[in-house]
């Protein structure tokens, strides 16, 4: 009975689809994004279908998700910010919703696979580098260059542009590295419950250990779902406000 | 009325206690969040430098200078990391 906890992150064709000699097949990676959009979508719908001046427990839920990005943006990035209302939501959305659907038991966590985390961060830094663009022009640019003599500029501005590169990368790094983590944990737990109970025994009566860990670690699971879809949405916040406002380090 | 409008100021009360997050920061992300920020750093640093290399046929030199300013621009960046989260728990407490 060898259980491999890494199983669960493999990414298996449901519909093999082959176009141009490119393999596009619908997977079981593309049919849990489509019903993590699709929960999403039935969520805000059935919450605001009623628009009732008294909201019930759905509208509220949907209102404190609301109020709670458009807070978040506001002290983040300032007031300006919340044009990217929507792009910074749906971002959220996605990743909470991704993150808590993982969790249920034979489910496929999206945010698992780095792909799907890195196309998010380079969009999100992407957008980051053409707003700025748009705003301040080539002067953008001055983000690269902090106060300081010349002739540090010249060690100063390279490292000011790792930094900047490194964006993408941490962005997507950690919010995979934290779900794979989480539910590999989970898995390998969730072995030892089925293993000790098999072994007959005393052994058996151990296996009630794990399980109770599997039960905290769950609870501690939640907590990491949710907190790393506020993580990427803040650091959204703060990345775009640079874009907007050029902020100096100081 | 006035009934209503006590339960109706208890209830915001209640609700404003609920609505208080941003939710701590767990020392767990803290950490994690030092930790990515390095290392992406490093991977970034190292592969702007082998990239250089790469077009310019240098090998190890750039690949050396700039996984040294990769670890400078890590460590900004773990740094700056640490403003940040202490100027949100400064603000917070503010906020109490």
């Amino acid at each position: 009975m060898a259980m491999n906890p890494m199983e669960q992150f493999a990414v298996k064709p449901l519909i093999p689809l082959h176009i141009g000699g490119y393999d596009v097949s619908f997977t079981n990676q593309s049919l849990w994004m489509c019903i993590v959009i699709g929960a999403i979508t039935l969520f805000m719908a059935m919450a605001t279908s009623k628009r009732s001046l008294v909201p019930g427990r759905m509208q509220s839920m949907a209102e404190i998700s609301y109020e709670f990005v458009a807070n978040m943006i506001g002290t983040a990035a300032g007031e300006d910010g919340l044009r990217f209302f929507p792009f910074v939501f749906t971002l959220f959305m996605f990743v909470l919703f991704s993150n808590f659907l993982g969790l249920l038991p034979g489910s496929f966590t999206v945010t698992s696979q780095i792909v799907v985390t890195f196309a998010l961060a380079a969009f999100v830094v992407a957008m980051v580098i053409v707003v700025g663009f748009i705003r301040h022009g080539i002067g953008f640019l001055k983000l690269f260059v902090p106060h300081a003599p010349w002739y540090l500029l010249i060690l100063l501005i390279p490292i000011e542009f790792i930094s900047f590169m490194t964006r993408p990368i941490s962005l997507s790094v950690r919010l995979f590295a934290n779900m794979l983590a989480g539910h590999t944990l989970l898995k390998v737990f969730a072995s030892f419950v089925i293993a000790l109970g098999g072994a007959g025994g005393i052994l058996s009566l151990l296996s009630v250990a794990p399980f109770f860990l599997i039960v905290a670690i769950t609870a501690l699971e939640l907590l990491v779902a949710f907190l790393q879809a506020y993580v990427f949405a803040i650091l959204t916040c703060i990345y775009l406000n640079e874009g907007l406002h050029l902020h100096e380090h100081h | 009325m006035r009934k209503l409008g006590d339960r109706l100021d208890a209830f915001q009360q209640a609700n404003e206690a609920r609505n208080k997050p941003p939710p701590a920061q767990t020392s767990l992300s803290i950490a994690f969040r030092f930790s990515t920020e390095m290392v992406a750093a490093l991977i970034v640093g190292g592969g702007i430098g082998y990239g250089i290399d790469w077009l310019a046929g240098t090998k190890p030199i750039f690949l050396i200078v700039f996984f040294v300013l990769g670890a400078a621009a890590g460590i900004l960046n773990v740094i700056r990391a640490a403003k940040e989260i202490n100027a949100r728990i400064a603000a917070k407490k503010d906020g109490d």
